[in-house]
């Protein structure tokens, strides 16, 4: 546990008062990817939501750089740690750039003027998941899944050490989860930026993890490497399907493999 | 592009700016007692001292225009943070009924002190409007706990506001006649009656209070995105709520304090300032905001004053016929965005 870069003690998480998932216990080093996985409702957004101090902990606590989260300034903790999450965000009368450029929030002054520096980061995020075309749209009138990409060059741009996703590619077509997933690998390499995030395609999840954990109902199924978590019969434990539906698109799933490996 | 915004916003600035010089000139130039400009140019240089002219436009006009000026400003920036807070285009002090709660506590004050003949301070005033805000805004939060749809978010604080009319109502019912009619034509909303040193203290605490909030133009800005990302950003997002609300109240107080409820201009001025600038940014909408809200209600205050003079119309009677069409458009806007 000593070595770890971040790791959660006994976390327990819920929604007023009453507790979730209890006894969540996770360990990453710097530059690893954690996929949750589970059906809906099984309680990825909440872990996640709490990770990020977005909900208080029920129990446990969570540290980074063997500092405990909850004892960080907001400041301090927002140049760490950034976010995307599901919930649809109003930006009103913001381009796309606008949306991006609120990632430098924590390194601007007080009226938030930003420096040609600030600006240089902005433009190397958007150019990282190739929205510089799109750059000067209004952010209300794009597509939910230009949105995604939009809000992930902002938490990019927030020069963070661990980012957090909650199913980041649920609205990305087959080519930009691939290139999505390009981009993840390439900022593990460059930043060794942590990446903590949901994701409903098993597929992706197995080639991109380096730990998973899968949730069911009110508890941990199951955590560790990919390997030893998709074994064959515990996705349709996970589930409740059989192997054939979840094997439903062998072309498909080889191109993923093919291209995911890089 | 980066460059023509920013003009784009500097041009929006300066004709907000000139605006409100150009109404406030006129707010002084015109009025019942009719006065050659000439005139009034000469007095304001000195060259003339006539002492009627001196009396009304110094004792008179000057200080109704500077409340109009000033008054209008807060409202619209009241509304502004109202709209921010609630992330509703038609949330102002007016509709949410935290206006009609400061004149429950003002007239429930004043009738109270009146009686026992004692001078109302302006300062006591603002007091008592910013419980009667805070009152009503306890209740919006309330009700915004549970319903999380705008619209009835909203008919929510109009339900608030008709609750806290009626007791007003009540009150007056109860008061000596001589209050009565004091009460009622304030009640009504009106710029009349103002004396410098009510402009005194109106200019302190709005002034005051619209740098804070400018202050507060970051955060705020983050804000917009939403909670979860002000947070994620570092914003103590509990702490600005506490902020926006007081905020909030202690413009809407010194408002009704001063002129009454005033409909309209709060939900109005930020929605034209905003279609002005091309822009939502708190550092631009702030001031844009103010401004707006100032020539709105110094026109407004114009057009009461004149229509039917020497016969004045309460204040809410013009900004309700200009502002509310304003409200109906944001709500067929808002629909047709919704249909895309």
């Amino acid at each position: 546990m000593i070595d770890c870069y971040f790791y959660t003690k006994k976390m327990c998480v819920g929604y007023d008062g009453s507790p979730l998932i209890k006894e969540i216990t996770i360990a990453l080093k710097r530059g690893e990817i954690l996929t949750l996985i589970g059906p809906n409702g099984a309680g990825k957004s909440t872990i996640l939501k709490s990770i990020a101090g977005q909900l208080s902990l029920l129990g446990g606590k969570v540290c980074l750089n063997e500092k405990d989260l909850s004892q960080q300034k907001a400041g301090e903790l927002a140049k760490k740690m950034s976010v995307v999450f599901t919930q649809r965000v109003k930006a009103e009368l913001k381009s796309c750039r606008d949306v991006v450029a609120t990632g430098r929030y924590p390194y601007t002054g007080w009226f938030g003027r930003m420096s040609g520096e600030d600006e240089r980061i902005v433009d190397e995020a958007m150019e990282a998941v190739h929205i510089t075309d799109i750059s000067d749209r209004d952010f209300d009138r794009i597509s939910d899944g230009q949105k995604q990409r939009v809000m992930l060059a902002r938490a990019i741009c927030q020069e963070p050490e661990v980012i957090i996703l909650d199913e980041p590619t649920s609205y990305l077509d087959i080519r930009y989860k691939l290139e999505f997933l390009k981009i993840l690998q390439e900022m593990r390499v460059s930043k060794r930026l942590t990446v903590i995030m949901s994701l409903h395609e098993l597929e992706l999840a197995k080639i991109v993890s380096d730990k998973v954990l899968c949730l069911k109902g009110e508890y941990v199924l199951k955590y560790g490497t990919p390997e030893e978590v998709f074994i064959s019969d515990f996705i349709e434990q996970l589930f409740d399907i059989r192997e054939a539906d979840f094997q439903a698109d062998e072309k498909l799933l080889s191109y993923i493999r093919q291209v995911g490996r890089l | 592009m980066h460059k023509t915004r920013k003009q784009r916003y500097l041009l929006a600035m300066a004709l907000l700016g000139t605006g409100t010089l150009f109404f406030f000139a006129l707010n002084v130039c015109i009025g019942s007692a009719g006065m050659p400009l000439l005139k009034i140019v000469r007095t304001f240089i000195g060259k003339e001292n006539e002492e009627t002219i001196v009396r009304i436009l110094w004792d008179i006009r000057l200080p109704r225009a500077a409340a109009a000026w000033i008054l209008g400003g807060a409202l619209a920036l009241a509304g502004y943070l109202l709209q921010t807070f609630f992330n509703n285009p038609i949330a102002g002090p007016f509709v949410l009924g935290i206006s009609s709660g400061a004149k429950m506590m003002v007239s429930l004050m004043m009738v109270f002190l009146m009686k026992r003949a004692v001078r109302v301070s302006s300062a006591v005033m603002i007091f008592a409007a910013f419980i009667g805000a805070m009152l009503s805004m306890g209740f919006v939060l309330l009700m915004s706990r549970r319903v999380a749809n705008m619209s009835m978010l909203v008919v929510s604080g109009v339900m608030i506001g008709y609750i806290c009319s009626a007791v007003t109502e009540l009150i007056v019912t109860f008061a000596d006649d001589a209050d009565i009619v004091n009460l009622h034509n304030w009640s009504r909303g009106s710029f009349s009656g103002m004396t410098w040193e009510n402009v005194k203290v109106m200019m302190a605490v709005v002034s005051i209070t619209f740098a804070a909030v400018f202050l507060l133009s970051k955060p705020l800005d983050a804000y917009r995105m939403g909670e979860v990302y002000a947070r994620n950003v570092g914003v103590n997002v509990r702490l600005l709520r506490v902020g926006i609300v007081f905020f909030s109240s202690v413009l809407s107080a010194c408002i009704v304090a001063f002129a009454g409820p005033v409909s309209f201009v709060g939900i109005a001025a930020p929605h034209l300032a905003k279609r002005l600038l091309g822009t939502a940014e708190p550092i631009w909408m702030i001031p844009a905001c103010f401004m707006g809200g100032s020539v709105f209600c110094l026109f407004s205050d114009l057009l009461a004053r004149m229509i039917l003079a020497p016969t004045e119309l309460s204040i809410s009677t013009v900004t309700a016929v200009f502002g509310a069409p304003v409200v109906l458009w944001i709500v067929a806007a808002k629909q047709r965005e919704n249909t895309v």
